[in-house]
């Protein structure tokens, strides 16, 4: 949808990704979009370079959020919002679908 | 021209601004350095965060910074010579999610140095205190407000813009009592 404004598939799926969760990691991106990992990374670093997200180590992974000191961040929700909405239902639902609630160490399911 | 292992941070961050100047590259300094600067070093950074006016062309800005000897390592530059690490941002120049009105000019021996004004500086460090919850910000916000003059009001105006307006109440008396630090010492100047 904004592949033409963002000049990637991946950083606008990254930016959606964030937009509906809040956070995440490049593996997870990848795994949720059928990315790959090496590809998510890339267009992470390119906005994080630029300030549109910033990301914190978290034990050996970096996590990713939206950079709240962006100038356009409010605008660039509104957008994303406008752009989930073209997405179909099935790839709209995987993404706002994961489970987010904490899940108990040593729980198994 | 001074040696660059001679330089002050802020002599180093004036000579690096006025080449890239003279090299059609518009640049103001943001960050800790401006923190360094105007709180009379209370306060050391190890870094210069350089903002383009506009948008710069990563190749032309290496080209001349490596004209002056500074090497790349990664997306940042570092002299030989200096410890300090130059970082050329992404514009816009925004504080928080304004953009930056006001330019400050101050003449060094190594060049005339842009940076943003006092009171964005502290803005600029409030912004990282509201959003990350970053209590060194926090503290060279009131280093800021303790030696320069800081236009409050303004501070206030612009944390209500950023729906701050709770959290800027929580430190405007530790703000406040840093400005009058300020006055009163300013006032024991004047009368010796």
């Amino acid at each position: 949808m904004l592949e033409p404004l963002l000049g990637s598939q991946d950083a606008e799926r990254a930016l959606l990704y964030l937009y509906c969760l809040g956070e995440g990691y490049p593996r997870q991106m990848a795994r949720t979009w059928g990315s790959t990992f090496s590809a998510m990374q890339k267009q992470l670093e390119r906005l994080e370079a630029g300030g549109v997200v910033y990301s914190r180590r978290l034990g050996r992974t970096r996590l990713y959020r939206f950079n709240p000191k962006y100038p356009f961040l409010a605008e660039l929700q509104t957008l994303l919002a406008r752009a989930l909405t073209f997405y179909p239902d099935a790839e709209r639902q995987s993404l706002l679908m994961q489970r987010q609630r904490p899940r108990m160490a040593g729980k198994p399911l | 021209m001074k040696p660059v292992r001679e330089m002050t941070e802020a002599e180093l961050a004036a000579f690096v601004g006025q080449h890239l100047r003279e090299r059609g590259i518009r640049v103001v300094l943001s960050g800790g350095m401006c923190v360094t600067i105007y709180a009379r070093n209370a306060y050391v950074s190890g870094d210069l965060d350089f903002v383009p006016e506009v948008f710069v062309d990563r190749r032309k800005v290496s080209a001349a910074l490596l004209e002056i000897g500074f090497e790349h390592h990664g997306r940042l530059f570092k002299h030989p010579e200096s410890p300090v690490w130059v970082d050329i941002r992404t514009p816009p120049l925004a504080v928080g999610r304004e953009p930056v009105k006001q330019i400050c000019e101050l003449v060094f021996p190594t060049g005339t140095l842009r940076l943003i004004s006092p009171t964005d500086c502290a803005k600029d460090r409030l912004a990282n205190y509201y959003y990350f919850n970053d209590r060194q910000c926090l503290e060279q916000a009131r280093l800021v407000v303790e030696h320069t003059d800081v236009d409050l009001a303004e501070a206030e105006r612009w944390s209500v813009q950023e729906g701050q307006e709770a959290r800027f109440a929580q430190v405007k008396e530790s703000l406040l009592e840093a400005e009058r630090h300020r006055e009163q010492r300013s006032a024991a100047r004047q009368t010796e």
